[in-house]
């Protein structure tokens, strides 16, 4: 079951975004982060259950991020939440090892979906 | 993010939101152009700034200044969100670009140069602008593309590129994109500016955006 989720996006409002989507009858333990460094660096600290994460940040970009969580445990849980949704753009993050990807704006349908997904691939 | 906070009319929430907005939508028309190009395009972190119309050309040539020249598409757009969108490809870029289209390249076709700009700028523009409108719930119209296939950098204020963009006591709000054909040399600037016209209607809508999550 995914309890702890990390949002990682430059934009305060992407990040709203998708609290607001989040089922509200879970209690989930949310962190936030916004660029991809920090991303890693929260990620580190509070070992999520699950990643959302952008691709077009400064400072780390969303592939920089995602192949550093990757290296840091291969079975983290990361989804590509990202406006780029270009076919070349989704192979090069699931070769990096992303888990899901959803494109921008998201839905509370969308979020509860790929949570479901997520939590499979989280209990393996 | 650079978002000015020195405009009355915007709040930085707004700015925010239309950032992400802008963001979503250029997501969009990349993805309409990789489909025909089978080259991905590289995204950066879109800017909103606002400002007085007359800050708006000098503001794009110093974003622009690294190059001596531009080729500028230009599309007018109207609707409850209406203004301009200007796509800025270095002059240079002009033969890269066609090798967008053909790998093999063409020789020196001016003919072609142009139909392959204004080919980018129709599906950029039209992508990015229409899901902008879409996510404010507005549909707009477009002028025909305009093509400036050189542009002095240096003459930029002088050239009027669009009437739009005068008016010394008039508010406008500068999106702007940069991109990157991956492989190629090739970079472009988006500018959309969305005209005082839009203001109030714009506010509403970036707020009804939010309120729909």
């Amino acid at each position: 079951m995914i309890k702890k989720i990390l949002i990682v996006d430059d934009s305060p409002v992407a990040r709203a975004i998708v609290k607001k989507c989040l089922p509200k009858d879970h209690d989930f333990e949310l962190s936030e982060a916004g660029d991809g460094q920090e991303g890693v660096q929260k990620f580190k600290e509070v070992r999520p259950d699950l990643t959302m994460l952008d691709l077009t940040m400064p400072v780390m970009d969303g592939f920089g991020a995602l192949a550093a969580i990757k290296k840091e445990d291969r079975k983290a849980v990361v989804m590509v939440l990202s406006s780029d949704i270009q076919k070349k753009t989704v192979a090069k993050v699931m070769d990096l090892g992303a888990d899901l990807v959803l494109p921008k704006p998201p839905s509370a349908e969308s979020i509860q979906e790929a949570l479901t997904k997520a939590a499979r691939i989280l209990e393996g | 993010m650079n978002i000015s906070p020195s405009v009355h009319t915007f709040s930085r929430d707004e700015a925010a939101i239309l950032q992400e907005v802008m963001n979503i939508a250029f997501g969009k028309a990349s993805a309409d152009l990789a489909r025909v190009i089978d080259i991905r395009i590289e995204l950066s972190v879109p800017q909103v700034e606002l400002m007085t119309a007359d800050g708006l050309l000098p503001r794009i040539k110093e974003e622009t200044k690294v190059y001596d020249a531009l080729s500028i598409i230009e599309q007018n757009f109207w609707g409850k969100f209406s203004g301009s969108a200007l796509l800025a490809f270095p002059s240079t870029a002009k033969k890269g670009l066609i090798t967008l289209f053909d790998e093999e390249g063409e020789e020196d076709s001016p003919l072609l140069e142009k139909e392959t700009l204004l080919e980018v700028g129709n599906i950029l523009i039209g992508a990015c602008v229409g899901k902008v409108a879409e996510l404010l719930g507005d549909m707009v119209s477009f002028s025909p593309p305009r093509l400036n296939p050189h542009v002095v950098i240096n003459n930029l204020a002088q050239e009027a590129v669009s009437q739009q963009l005068d008016g010394a006591d008039k508010t406008a709000v500068l999106m702007k994109t940069v991109f990157h054909f991956e492989d190629k040399d090739i970079s472009g600037f988006l500018f959309l500016v969305a005209n005082q016209d839009s203001m109030a209607w714009l506010q509403t809508a970036l707020n009804n955006f939010m309120a729909k999550f």
